[in-house]
């Protein structure tokens, strides 16, 4: 028996990634099981925070991911551009962090508008719905230009009208009315650095802020939040699937059949409700199941890789 | 070739370059080293289009130079001055050469103290809310429930406010004493762990501060435990594109 156990440790690290790609591979293909989940307080203030900003006003998202995070991060930004797009919500996008950033969030949208396309529903079109703001460098000295002045910050931005034409961006409808940071309805950044802790010192005070992060990123911000300077949080692929659980079921809003599926105990009176069009499950209830799979065949391997080595000390007599 | 047949053969390079990527997994080969290599070039290129067309182009070059109308005509002067940037910035590269390189630290001196300026404002931006709300209540003031009470109730299936709810609010209740308990002893425990200019002794402060280092492990844990979670959101993400974009399968 010991022996076995011993043995345990033996196990070559390459069938160890066999049967974690085998066993991944198989909940991606077979197995479509969307767990009931209880989103956590934090993601649940960034949904209320989504769903709550004045709809008049656009809304600027820091979109600072690239396809190295694009496991969570895209989760994130497809769920907060789709509840954006139901609720009508005109939107800034831009980073401050790298240059392929700005790519890959122009993919998302164009991904989430032919799914609104195949659903019937409206495609948001750039400078009417939408504006894409490309890359701004050295986030500490944009972030700080935002802070002092948009209007030079942004002024010499242009983009396309709907005739083709390049533009000044402030010419667009989506800023209408905006001529500082303050003028937005809600300030979003999706990022897997640390250019959402530039964003909170330079823009915290004068916006209302909410993060979506990686995992890595979560532990991270959660003083941020507890100390009010986020108002809301998603972190990593379990926030990602928080924030679609929230778009289908709402907070503290009861179902055709009565039932409330997502309860904010701490907070009752507070009643959001789903988003009323669209896509609501996306990456994250796709991939939730696989990552709880993950997780359970890394603690075994790591229960087995420790009994296995207590084992081996029993034999070799190192341990009483 | 039609749209659909570039969007196919665009996803299966990209899976095959996963396949390639993640063959390290098994071992070290030449499949892994050139994929990785087209990674770092295309990256690195794509970085430097990037930065000449979203920031140079737009934030210098246009505005030194001036800018005209689509039908030709006057739009807004050249500001020359911003010439004097691009000498600035190329002596950074002088960094290279040994007898010339103390004409780099110029721009990175410029750099430096503008962060630095910065950072006068930003540290109480960043850390005041924290500090502020490290402040917390540790003696309970209500005693009519052990629990916190919520400030509304459900009327006839609508939420309506308590009357008293004003009343409610600036109550402790003894399980959010606890809590801010549980807090405070972390918070101050974790910074007596970095008190490193005076001598810990006494059994009771050494004791404080070995739970200092306990509270950071913990920490250190969980965000080790997210890490774990974020690698497995991402190679859960790639097997997703390979099986679910490419093959079809699982859609």
């Amino acid at each position: 028996m010991w022996k076995l156990l011993a043995d345990a440790q033996k196990i070559k690290r390459e069938y160890l990634f066999l049967v974690l790609v085998v066993s991944l591979s198989a909940t991606l293909i077979g197995l479509k099981k969307a767990l009931p989940q209880i989103p956590d307080s934090n993601s649940m203030d960034l949904y209320a925070v989504m769903m709550t900003s004045d709809p008049n006003k656009p809304v600027f998202i820091q979109s600072d991911w690239t396809n190295s995070t694009r496991g969570e991060s895209r989760g994130h930004f497809q769920g907060l551009v789709r509840s954006l797009m139901a609720t009508n919500r005109k939107f800034v996008f831009y980073s401050v962090a790298d240059p392929q950033a700005p790519q890959v969030a122009r993919d998302a949208i164009r991904t989430i508008n032919q799914e609104r396309k195949k659903q019937g529903l409206r495609e948001y079109k750039p400078w009417d719905d939408y504006l894409d703001l490309g890359l701004f460098p050295n986030a500490e000295n944009s972030l700080n230009a935002f802070s002092n002045s948009i209007k030079s910050a942004w002024g010499g931005r242009r983009a396309k009208d709907s005739t083709g034409r390049e533009r000044p961006v402030f010419d667009s409808p989506v800023l209408q009315g905006v001529t500082k940071i303050e003028d937005c309805g809600a300030y979003y950044v999706v990022s897997a650095s640390n250019s959402i802790d530039i964003a909170i010192e330079r823009l915290g005070t004068k916006v209302t802020m909410g993060g979506l992060v990686t995992g890595v990123m979560g532990p991270g911000m959660l003083p941020y939040y507890r100390s009010g300077q986020l108002k809301g949080l998603t972190i990593g692929l379990v926030g990602v699937y928080d924030l679609e659980y929230m778009m289908e079921h709402g907070i503290n809003t009861a179902d055709e059949a009565g039932n409330i599926v997502v309860k904010n105990r701490t907070k009752p009176e507070q009643v959001i409700p789903p988003v009323p069009e669209g896509t609501t499950f996306g990456q994250g209830a796709t991939n939730n199941l696989a990552l709880h799979i993950a997780l359970t065949l890394m603690i075994l391997a790591i229960a087995l890789g420790n009994v296995g080595m207590i084992a081996k000390k029993k034999l070799e007599g190192g341990t009483k | 070739m039609n749209q659909e047949n570039l969007t196919y053969i665009n996803v299966m390079l990209g899976s095959l370059a996963i396949i390639g990527l993640y063959s390290v997994l098994w071992r070290e080969n030449l499949v892994y080293r050139t994929v990785e290599h087209i990674f770092l070039g295309l990256a690195a290129g794509y970085a430097v289009v990037g930065l000449w067309k979203d920031t140079l182009y737009i934030q210098w070059w246009l505005p030194m130079t001036g800018k005209l109308t689509d039908d030709g005509k006057f739009d807004s002067p050249g500001f020359w001055p911003y010439m004097l940037l691009f000498p600035i910035g190329l002596m950074a590269y002088t960094v290279f050469n040994k007898e010339k390189s103390w004409m780099s630290r110029i721009p990175i001196g410029i750099i430096l103290g503008l962060w630095s300026g910065q950072q006068i404002q930003i540290y109480w931006n960043k850390f005041g809310p924290m500090i502020e709300a490290s402040m917390v209540p540790l003696i309970p003031t209500a005693t009519d429930s052990f629990f916190a009470v919520p400030t509304t109730q459900l009327v006839n299936g609508r939420i309506e406010q308590k009357a008293n709810a004003v009343q409610i609010l600036a109550n402790l209740y003894p399980t959010e004493a606890i809590n801010n308990l549980i807090f405070l002893v972390t918070l101050l425990s974790a910074l007596a762990y970095f008190l490193f200019s005076v001598d810990i002794k006494g059994k009771a402060l050494m004791g404080f501060n070995k739970l200092g280092r306990w509270m950071l492990m913990i920490g250190f844990g969980a965000i080790f435990g997210s890490t774990v979670m974020a690698r497995f959101a991402l190679v859960i993400d790639r097997l997703a594109y390979i099986w679910q974009d490419w093959l079809k399968l699982g859609v």
